[in-house]
């Protein structure tokens, strides 16, 4: 036994075990993974040359997609201001800041797509199903961090506010805000990003944007078209990071 | 008229610490003199201050301040805050902001709620405030944000900030012990010498005897939570600092008293 011990033998055998047991358990047999490739390849040979006729779909699909994460990063931002407040230790006692963030961590737990065909269900296709998943999804991620700008900022100054005689939210609006408002700014706007990039796949799920046609053309065997919108997915999320360093570096 | 602050058999021992840091220190600071409160670090200086302006909670004893008694349980009701100002060792400034907001900070206390949640302050908060800024030789810097400013300037602008406050009893908590000489007998003066002319009281704590002596009419001695001595600064013997800075006999226990 190796110098790690016990320990390192167990996780070894334990990841070899979870290995072994997917082999034998997924039903996939052995020569279809062998001709996966060429199938693969054959695909790939279809969806070449990408068609240039769909740039109208592909212009309405990601203004949509646009709208969306806009859309669903505000209602994001509204929610997560008096949740992120909620979530505070400065702000609210800990029978208060507990509860809510568990809440928050739940709402992280649940995966976007998830809420999105959730919401299809509840209020049928469309954008609207996008922007209330995307609020939703995103609230648990935003809030934590305007709580953690809350927790972050330089106590003295609040102690200050509060012996001139300043209440609560005299003392988050005057001496924490003007300290956390880079902290908010670089957080919410890493968070559109991520909205942004997230709900390019929402359509697939009926909920709205530019997904809608990757999974309209891969269904209907269009790939050459199927290869358009992918390709302007990726350049989107090319743009959009490159958008995010340069927002980084201002807000720096 | 009664006095700024009265102080009878006081004992505070901060959470955790073994040894009060203020034990039985009974004081009575006249109303609209300049008192200085004298002692080597640790003695017990800042905590006294700070539970003055009500910030500490669970001591012993009887404290009034302005003629309002103190209760050890819970702050001091919100109005009657801002008649207790206070200057901050470390300045306790909003680095962000500018000098001119800085300052109408300490106008917040006195505005209504709504116009302190928004921040807009009435002409007359804006006079106090350019009052207060000129009164510390600060008018040309209000525009400007407070972390590009020098340590000195950065002391002018806590205390405007707490003369804006419109204070009866001013706290200043060692408001110069980052100072050259020069300066800091420029910021005891500016310091006492606006106290004087708005008829407030103040008391600051130092540990410069001479500067005591310069700036204060009154002198209080402290050293190991113990009032030492309570003399006009007249009367202040050098004997009396040179005890008050004399080295602790090694007892059990010294030097780890919980400094704040």
């Amino acid at each position: 036994m190796g110098p790690r011990g016990f320990g390192g033998f167990a996780t070894s055998a334990l990841i070899a075990g979870a290995i072994l047991w997917s082999f034998v358990t997924t039903d996939v047999e052995l020569s279809r993974l062998v001709s996966a490739g060429p199938r693969i390849a054959d695909f790939l040979g279809r969806m070449f040359p990408p068609d240039p006729t769909v740039m109208a779909e592909i212009r309405k699909g990601s203004a949509e997609t646009l709208r969306i994460a806009i859309l669903g990063s505000l209602g994001a931002v509204i929610l997560s201001i008096p949740l992120g407040i909620l979530a505070s230790e400065t702000m609210v006692s800990p029978a208060l800041f507990r509860p809510v963030r568990t809440l928050l961590a739940f709402i992280r737990a649940i995966p976007l797509i998830l809420v999105a065909m959730l919401m299809v269900g509840a209020v049928g296709l469309g954008p609207l199903p996008g922007i209330i998943a995307v609020a939703f999804h995103a609230t648990g991620m935003l809030a934590k961090f305007y709580a953690e700008a809350i927790d972050g900022v330089s106590r003295a100054p609040i102690a200050a506010l509060e012996s001139a005689g300043a209440g609560p939210l005299v003392r988050l609006r005057h001496a924490i805000w003007p300290q956390m408002a880079p902290v908010v700014a670089r957080d919410t706007i890493f968070r559109f990003e991520l909205n942004l990039r997230e709900s390019l796949i929402l359509g697939i799920v009926g909920a709205g944007g530019i997904g809608f046609y990757i999974q309209t053309y891969v269904r209907s065997f269009q790939y050459d078209k199927a290869a358009s919108v992918t390709i302007a997915v990726v350049v989107m999320v090319i743009a959009i990071e490159a958008l995010n360093v340069a927002l980084r570096r201002r807000f720096a | 008229m009664s006095p700024a602050a009265q102080i009878d058999d006081l004992t505070f021992a901060h959470p955790g610490a073994d040894l009060p840091a203020l034990e039985q220190v009974s004081l009575r600071i006249p109303a609209g003199e300049s008192v200085a409160l004298l002692g080597p670090s640790g003695a017990g200086k800042t905590t006294l201050l700070a539970l003055l302006d009500g910030r500490l909670h669970g001591w012993r004893g009887r404290v009034s301040v302005l003629g309002v008694p103190l209760d050890p349980d819970r702050p001091p009701p919100r109005a009657s805050r801002p008649d207790t100002g206070f200057v901050f060792q470390e300045f306790a400034l909003v680095e962000r902001s500018t000098v001119l907001r800085n300052v109408l900070n300490g106008r917040l206390g006195r505005m209504s709620p709504l116009r302190a949640l928004l921040g807009s302050p009435t002409p007359h908060d804006l006079e106090i405030a350019r009052t207060a800024l000129a009164d510390c030789g600060i008018a040309d810097l209000a525009e400007r944000r407070v972390d590009s400013l020098s340590g000195g300037q950065r002391q002018r602008v806590a205390i405007a900030r707490c003369l804006a406050q419109e204070p009866r009893l001013i706290l200043a908590d060692e408001p110069v012990s980052n100072l050259d000489p020069t300066r800091a007998g420029e910021i005891l003066a500016l310091l006492t010498g606006a106290a004087q002319a708005r008829g407030a009281t103040a008391l600051f704590s130092s540990h410069q005897p001479d500067l005591a002596r310069r700036f204060a009419q009154r002198i209080i001695g402290i050293r190991d939570g113990r009032v030492a001595f309570d003399v006009p600064s007249s009367e202040l013997k050098d004997e009396a600092t040179a005890a008050l800075y004399r080295e602790a006999e090694p007892l059990p226990g010294l030097g780890l008293r919980a400094v704040s």
